[in-house]
């Protein structure tokens, strides 16, 4: 039993990394901007697809997908900014159904260049077992466990160290106060959503690296960052780290310890009590002034 | 007097002999998932339509026309598509995929008063509650008379069974549990929610805790891909691993070469196909000059469903009860011998024939290894993926 435990608890540390490579982007551009995104999922398919026609059509590795990835989605993600902007009205409510609607199309385009068939990598070295005494993983998961703490550290480094990232905090703070301070708000809401797609891309080409992907997954995708965004309390970085990590791991030993079709209902009632106990989040904005 | 109600009672017998004997051109509704998690099986099932009616067309004096409407995988819009095509004049509807999206559309063209025939849903109640113009030509007990059939050849002892929450692959999963403990098989179960994607967990859970003979995987492509990938890492000490539809399929061999050697699933031909009728030929070639790829068991399918379909629609035309009941009237007179076999409808539209086979993955090819009558090759046991 002991054995099944750790191998349940690594796993769920490496899925917890995951998840938060997903939900990155979208906790940066809720926490600082309000806006729920909710065409990240598809965001991060893109960029899967993206490795995935690198690799079956030029026979590169999907790590060699990254800058292409990067370019295309970063543009995407622009796009998607650029139609948030035109709202005038409502945007919090407004944004929720405009990016919905930017989903749905990119999934039916996703649908459309690739066909519906079920995609992954055949990198045989991506997929090898990786050992750690009696822990077993796919190279995979734990490279880009790796390159999921390294974007947060990123991350966390951007929005405290440098100017855009203090600027994107202080349009987040105070929109008005900050235009007093010189600060273009569009400029900035812009600059998060660019960061947000390199969080994406990055995200979709790990995806791709260890799962499998379809046309239809970018709603559980948005869905998934989005538990973990709230999970995590608005605008923490730490918190997504814990909060996936915390995510993973329930599911994982509900998995070994009860039943592997308890696990989404496990990783809901994980979701309802942190928000029973602690309203804002693991890290809210309450919690962090206490 | 009597003379003119002679002539017009002519002119009528003879109009209506015309009329039955003309060639007339008919609205076939197509209800399919083309966006949506079924898409790709959708896809699949729609090629075999299409390929059914260029067929029927070529050889038919009635004519054939197709209206597809796409339900996006869900139980709501599969009812809209089922009523959209019947206000547009369908006269039956083929297609369908995942019982819980078929369950509520054939209960609205049973409402309609239209056929409704598919492949796309195996869960018993879809043929038990009473549906009055539903037709399907496989079932829950085809697939489990093959898998059983293999284990048997196999002489398994202990069998891991890991399966999809969703009511095909539950259905199928827990009958083949009961039909094994009854041969004396031990049989371990793991059911998993359908958004899981790490599987680890669970083959490490078989791999200690069970330690079985063969791993029994009842899912579809995205999980298959996701089990072996575990269990590649995690190296089960099992023979074989076994798994049933949209597994032995070429697209498979060819998308995840690493994962399928050895691997078993349900498979009606070998791959490269050969079709020895005049029929399987007829589809093939059409299939090939259609979508310029080989066919798949999923066109196969939908090809041999909307064939049964176009051909009583004929005969019901021929006989003028088109729009009196005909068409269901003369599916369940159909004894047809088909790409998947003989074909019958039981009272409750359920075929009362179907059996599938077992291929396994052997180098790039599909090799059927069960029933031994079917048989072109041997089957490699024990062999893994790994």
């Amino acid at each position: 039993m002991g054995e099944l435990i750790a191998q349940a608890l690594y796993s769920g540390l490496l899925q917890g990394g995951s998840y938060a490579l997903i939900a990155l982007g979208l906790a940066l551009v809720f926490g600082t901007m309000r806006i729920i995104n909710l065409a990240h999922g598809e965001l991060v398919l893109l960029a899967a697809y993206i490795a995935y026609t690198m690799e079956s059509k030029l026979g590169l590795g999907p790590v060699a997908a990254i800058p292409v990835a990067l370019v295309v989605v970063c543009v995407a993600s622009s796009t998607v900014y650029l139609l948030v902007s035109r709202i005038r009205e409502d945007r919090e409510i407004n944004s929720l159904i405009l990016t919905f609607g930017i989903g749905v199309i990119l999934t039916n385009l996703i649908l459309l260049v690739w066909s519906a068939d079920v995609r992954s990598t055949s990198s045989s070295w991506l997929q090898e077992a990786f050992v750690l005494g009696p822990l077993y993983s796919m190279r995979s998961e734990v490279l880009f466990f790796g390159v999921s703490l390294a974007m947060m550290g990123g991350l966390w480094w951007w929005l405290s160290r440098s100017w855009y990232g203090r600027a994107v905090r202080a349009v987040s703070s105070n929109r008005d106060a900050a235009k007093l301070m010189g600060i273009d708000p569009g400029r900035t809401e812009l600059v998060s959503f660019i960061v947000a797609g390199v969080l994406a891309a990055f995200a979709g080409v790990a995806l791709f690296s260890y799962g499998v992907i379809q046309p239809a997954y970018g709603a559980a995708l948005t869905v998934k960052a989005f538990i973990i965004t709230v999970l995590a309390g608005v605008g923490s970085i730490p918190g997504v780290l814990l909060g996936a990590v915390l995510l993973g791991v329930a599911e994982a030993l509900t998995v070994t310890l009860a039943s592997s079709a308890l696990q989404e209902l496990a990783g809901m009632a994980l979701f309802l009590l942190v928000l029973f106990v602690m309203p804002n989040g693991l890290f809210g904005a309450a919690g962090r002034r206490g | 007097m009597n003379n003119t109600f002679k002539r017009l009672a002519l002119a009528a017998a003879l109009a209506a002999g015309l009329a039955s004997a003309h060639a007339e051109e008919f609205l076939v509704g197509a209800e399919l998932p083309l966006t949506g998690s079924l898409a790709r099986v959708g896809a699949g099932m729609q090629e075999g339509i299409m390929v059914a009616a260029e067929v029927f067309n070529r050889n038919s004096k009635h004519k054939i026309k197709i209206a597809t409407v796409d339900d996006e995988s869900a139980p709501a819009k599969a009812i809209a598509a089922v009523e959209k095509l019947a206000s547009q004049g369908a006269v039956a509807i083929t297609g369908g995929y995942g019982s819980n999206n078929i369950a509520p559309a054939s209960d609205a063209a049973n409402k309609l008063g239209i056929v409704y025939i598919t492949s796309g849903g195996v869960d018993d109640s879809l043929v038990s509650s009473g549906r009055k113009n539903f037709f399907r030509i496989n079932n829950t007990a085809g697939y489990e008379k093959a898998v059983l059939g293999l284990f048997s050849d196999m002489g398994v002892k202990k069998v891991s069974i890991i399966y999809s929450t969703k009511d095909a692959t539950s259905d199928l999963a827990k009958s083949v549990q009961k039909a094994l403990e009854a041969k004396g098989v031990a049989v371990a179960e793991h059911s998993f929610d359908p958004a899981i994607t790490d599987f680890k967990p669970i083959v490490n859970k078989v791999r200690l805790q069970d330690k079985p003979d063969v791993i029994f995987m009842v899912g579809y492509e995205n999980d298959y891909v996701g089990i072996l990938r575990a269990a590649r890492v995690l190296k089960p000490q099992v023979k074989a691993m076994v798994g049933v539809w949209s597994l032995a399929t070429p697209k498979m061999a060819a998308e995840f070469p690493d994962l399928m050697p050895n691997v078993y699933g349900t498979a009606l031909l070998p791959f490269p196909a050969t079709f020895t009728t005049e029929d399987g030929k007829n589809f093939a070639d059409t299939y090939k000059k259609m979508y310029n790829k080989e066919p798949d068991y999923l066109g196969q399918f939908g090809y041999v469903q909307s064939m049964l379909l176009f051909e009583a629609i004929a005969r019901a035309a021929d006989k003028g009860t088109v729009k009196k009941g005909g068409i269901a009237e003369e599916l369940r007179k159909t004894d047809r011998d088909t790409l998947i076999g003989r074909v019958q409808f039981g009272a409750n539209g359920d075929n009362l024939n179907f059996s599938h086979r077992m291929g396994q993955h052997q180098g790039k090819n599909i090799v059927i290894v069960w029933p031994k009558e079917h048989a072109t090759g041997k089957m490699a046991y024990p062999a893994l993926p790994w």
